[in-house]
């Protein structure tokens, strides 16, 4: 017989254990805030664009973008975890500028204390040429700066960067030195490329994606050709061992609890999986990665330890 | 023509009402400080997803366009530019204003606006692929010449006094290098401060240097703002085209200018804005007073303002390479789109870009009715407000506005406390325009210069890289002109008027005072700073970051020894008669600065209840009624929760919320 008690311990139960199930299915249940800590028009922001529109379709709420840009990225990260920590609200975040930034002065952060729940994209380092320069391969390059040592100016997006370091890994494993200038952002490193004020550039391939024939590839830092330059071999392939590039994921303020980052983690991985946006993305030039927060550590611990020594070999740390 | 049969496209009754409600929405926008054409556009683009590309863009460009605009407003009224393009319009806009012709100048405004915006979609029509190269042969050292193009402009608006012109300009310049560098990744000036990482937002700036100091000397006497008008004078259509047509040379020249620097992707619309006037300023007749209420100052800043708008989309739509910040979303929002930017657009995708240029048009002809509605009822609002609301009011925004520019509440502390330096300053004689240009053309000189030093190091040949080449020759030869044109034409008139007067009153009348203690002080606060920021630079890693500060801070030095000599021997110390009460302005100062740092912990609408309580009371000089104070609590409540819930709702801006 149910006693009245009875009852009520047994909804109270129910309701407990149905809680956790509850909230499962409902989140989430109004929009999501998705900070952006650069300026809007960035990779991290057309990226975030492009995952706008499925994110609406695949759970129903919106993915409201903003900005709050400042110190490559830093001010933004130094506040994520001061932030509401309820999973509705999410900040881009890129490697290697979470690891390098910290190391190399204060910034207000620390690289273990952000929590990165999704890297889903990573653009790789790739040397872009104009279209008519006389580099026709990247032999043609190393053969030029060998002979003309720091003569060859080479553009890229600021210093401390993926750019950065793979231009000195570059100049060590190649033997070379060629002269790295550095831009504020890959627009007005790319501009300085088709204007000629340099002779190369330290890019990404989605400058070859948006640039066309107006630029040639001499190689890309990835360990398998990428599906849209199918004729650009990999400086692997070169024999020099560069892969990486500048990586762009999700976190969430440390406040969010395991079962919310977890869900987070999956919403973002479906999107990748999105054989439409998939295709969206690798039109633009990105390389999709799937790195879920099951596997953060390990992945962040080989990060660490590869970006740390590429920079102390670059003098970037001391 | 080419598009021509997309004409009609554009003139669907979609897209008609989306340039309408575009332009009157992005007009809004542009003359609320703090809320930026980028950002306007930023918050559309999710509706990009679901409408059809082209009239999605023409919403989005029309926004722009009339974002642009909105920026006079209160550059005009408030003295604030509304946007930073707005800028050069303050100069003789708030002058005007000041003397009873906001009316005529807001007028104006729209005319040059309407005029730049046309000629720019034009070039973006006909000429797009052609002038798209301007983007490209202008290399990191035409960027850096350019750069001091604009701060030659520091001599014209230092209001008579070259030295503190210069220091400030100086200080501007050292301003900007605070925070993450740009491009060399040192951390500068921070002095542990973890809020300065992201250095001085321009914008934050803006609002700070030039809308405070107003309100500070608003609250302080129970004047009006503005001359108030003895009889209603309607649009002063008849007037504005008047004075257009004595300026039309300037019109043209402006656009074309507006243009061609929106084309390159290092400057923008305020660069468009202060090229244009420097320009104007030095062409002028001997009866154009610049700097004092002159019309074709603002002829010359909206109307280039206005053209970079289709000259920013040229490099945009040709190259892929955005012209202005707005022009990045729009480029996002087509790549997001899957429409291919570049060269083969123009014929691939001819009928959305086509469609786009004509409601570009149709956007900017619909400026004019447009314009002119919103700009008298602003007009009108300004003058008629009653005071402790105007105060309280402006006050607010300029709270909400610096909040939203990067959603962050030490911007809104860094924001009044330059404000009130600007005030101090300038009751030193120490104008706030040089310290601004110095802020905005600081990153842009630097940059150049770095990159330009590395290019010529590796080629071997520095001198060749910053004197060789023949567009830098250009821009430097136009700067020397501007400089040294005024005097050639200042010792002309002299000698042409003067001609029988003797020597010595031919020589410019100096006079000699009292020793200025006031200036002798900012400037040993000046000499200090420069040292600080001196012994800052040794410890950065990159020599790249320590050449362009510690050169500033050297020249600072100089600058301030000059004022420091000048004002203990009495030269140039007439000071502003100190009038009004100094507890209203204190008290102004320290609610908004509490009000910043309160906004944290205390949540967004209980601190600006507040703040607009206080000013409210600061603000009145007249004796309370029950009536006035039960209708200023109503509005004050109406303004503050009804923008909250705006920028918060639809704009999407996370205003800090009561966490008590």
């Amino acid at each position: 017989m149910f006693t009245r008690r009875s009852f009520a311990i047994a909804a109270l139960a129910t309701g407990l254990l149905a809680a956790p199930a509850f909230a499962a299915d409902t989140f989430p249940d109004k929009s999501i805030d998705y900070i952006i800590p650069f300026g809007p028009g960035g990779e991290s922001d057309v990226a975030a664009r492009m995952q706008q529109p499925f994110f609406q379709k695949k759970f129903g709420q919106d993915l409201v973008i903003s900005y709050k840009a400042g110190g490559g990225g830093a001010v933004g990260w130094s506040e994520l975890n001061s932030l509401t920590g309820d999973g509705y609200t999410v900040m881009g975040i890129n490697l290697p500028h979470v690891i390098l930034q910290p190391a190399q002065k204060k910034v207000g952060y620390e690289t273990d204390d952000l929590v990165t729940v999704y890297w889903f994209q990573f653009t790789p380092n790739a040397i872009v040429v104009p279209a008519d320069s006389q580099f026709k391969t990247l032999k043609d390059l190393i053969d030029y700066a060998k002979e003309n040592p720091a003569r060859v100016t080479m553009a890229g997006t600021g210093k401390g960067t993926a750019n950065q370091l793979a231009a000195v890994e570059f100049d060590s494993l190649a033997g070379v030195k060629t002269t790295y200038v550095p831009f504020k952002g890959t627009g007005a490193a790319m501009t300085a490329l088709l204007g000629h004020q340099v002779m190369a550039e330290w890019g990404y391939t989605t400058v070859g994606a948006s640039q066309g024939d107006k630029v040639r590839l001499l190689a890309v830092a990835m360990d398998k050709r990428h599906p849209l330059f199918p004729d650009t071999p990999t400086f692997n392939e070169l024999g020099l061992d560069i892969a990486g590039g500048a990586y762009r994921g999700v976190a969430v303020p440390k406040s969010v609890p395991e079962e919310k980052r977890r869900q987070l983690s999956d919403m973002f991985g479906k999107i990748n999986s999105d054989p439409d946006f998939r295709k969206k993305m690798e039109d633009a030039g990105f390389a999709l990665i799937d790195v879920p927060y099951s596997e953060m550590k390990t992945f962040m611990d080989k990060q660490k330890s590869r970006d740390i020594k590429a920079a102390k070999e670059a003098g970037i740390l001391e | 023509m080419p598009g021509l049969a997309n004409f009609l496209d554009a003139l669907t009754p979609l897209n008609f009402s989306f340039a309408l409600f575009g332009v009157a929405v992005g007009t809004i926008i542009g003359a609320i400080p703090g809320l930026t054409a980028t950002m306007a556009v930023a918050v559309l683009v999710p509706l990009t997803f679901t409408l059809h590309p082209a009239s999605a863009l023409i919403l989005l460009g029309a926004i722009y366009t009339g974002a642009i605009y909105g920026g006079a407003y209160s550059a005009i009224l408030l003295n604030t530019p509304g946007t930073p393009s707005a800028i050069a319009t303050t100069f003789d806009g708030y002058p005007m204003a000041k003397r009873g012709d906001g009316d005529l100048a807001i007028t104006l405004a729209c005319l040059a606006s309407v005029i730049g915006g046309l000629v720019g979609a034009v070039c973006l029509l006909l000429l797009a692929p052609p002038l798209s190269t301007v983007a490209l042969i202008f290399g990191p050292v035409e960027y850096f010449w350019l750069a001091i193009f604009g701060l030659s402009l520091i001599a014209a608006l230092s209001e008579g006094n070259i030295a503190k012109g210069l220091a400030g300009g100086a200080l501007g310049l050292l301003l900007s290098t605070v925070g993450v560098a740009e491009v060399s990744a040192d951390v500068r000036l921070t002095f542990g401060f973890h809020v300065l990482l992201g250095g001085i937002e321009i914008v934050a700036g803006l609002i700070g240097l030039y809308c405070i100091p107003v309100l500070i000397d608003l609250a302080a006497s129970p004047e009006r703002h503005l001359k108030i008008e003895d009889e209603p004078r309607g649009f002063r259509l008849y007037d504005a085209m008047r004075v257009l047509f004595g300026n039309k040379l300037n019109v043209a020249r402006s656009s074309i200018i507006g243009t061609i620097v929106g084309i390159l992707p290092g400057a923008g619309g305020s660069v468009a804005g202060l090229v244009s006037y420097s320009e104007a300023r030095r062409t002028a007749r001997p009866d154009q007073k610049f700097g004092h209420g002159e019309p074709g100052g603002i002829i010359a800043s909206e109307s280039a303002n206005n053209a970079t708008v289709g000259g920013g989309l040229i490099p945009t739509l040709v190259l892929g390479i955005p012209g202005t910040p707005p022009d990045a979303i729009i480029l996002g929002a087509l790549l997001v789109q899957g429409v291919h930017i570049g060269p083969t657009l123009f014929a691939s995708q001819g009928a959305i870009v086509y469609t786009f240029i004509w409601g570009l048009f149709l956007a900017t002809i619909l400026m004019l009715p447009v314009g002119l509605l919103i700009g008298r009822y602003a007009y009108k609002s300004i003058l008629n407000v009653p005071k402790p609301l105007l105060i309280a009011g402006v006050a607010f925004m300029t709270i909400i506005g610096t909040y939203a520019i990067r959603n962050n509440a030490s911007d809104v502390a860094i924001m009044v406390v330059l404000g009130l330096a600007g005030w101090i300053l300038a009751r030193f004689r120490f104008a706030v325009s040089p310290i601004v240009l110095g802020l905005i053309l600081g990153p842009i000189a630097e940059q150049g210069f770095v990159q330009g030093w590395t290019i010529g190091t590796a080629v071997g040949n520095v001198p060749a890289m910053f004197f060789g080449r023949p567009l830098s020759l250009a821009i430097i030869a136009f700067t020397l002109l501007s400089i040294l044109w005024p005097i050639y034409r200042a010792r002309q008139h002299r000698r042409s008027t003067g001609a029988v007067a003797t020597s010595v009153e031919n020589a410019p009348a100096v006079r000699r005072g009292d020793m200025d203690w006031g200036s002798a002080i900012i400037s040993v606060a000046l000499i200090c700073l420069a040292s600080v920021a001196i012994n800052d630079a040794r410890g950065y890693t990159d020599i790249d970051s320590v050449v362009f500060p510690v050169a500033v801070s050297i020249a600072l030095i100089i600058f301030s020894l000059a004022v420091l000599a000048r004002s203990l021997l009495g030269y140039g110390s007439e000071k502003e008669v100190d009038e009004g009460s100094f507890p209203r302005r204190a008290i102004l100062v320290v609610s908004m600065l509490a009000c910043a740092l309160l906004l944290e912990s205390l949540g967004f609408i209980v601190c600006s209840i507040a703040l607009f309580a206080i000013l409210t009371f600061v603000g009145m000089h007249e004796r309370w009624t029950a009536r006035t104070a039960i209708l200023y609590a109503i509005t004050g409540l109406v303004i503050v929760v009804g923008f909250t819930w705006l920028f918060r709702s639809v704009l999407g801006v996370p205003l800090p919320v009561t966490n008590l």
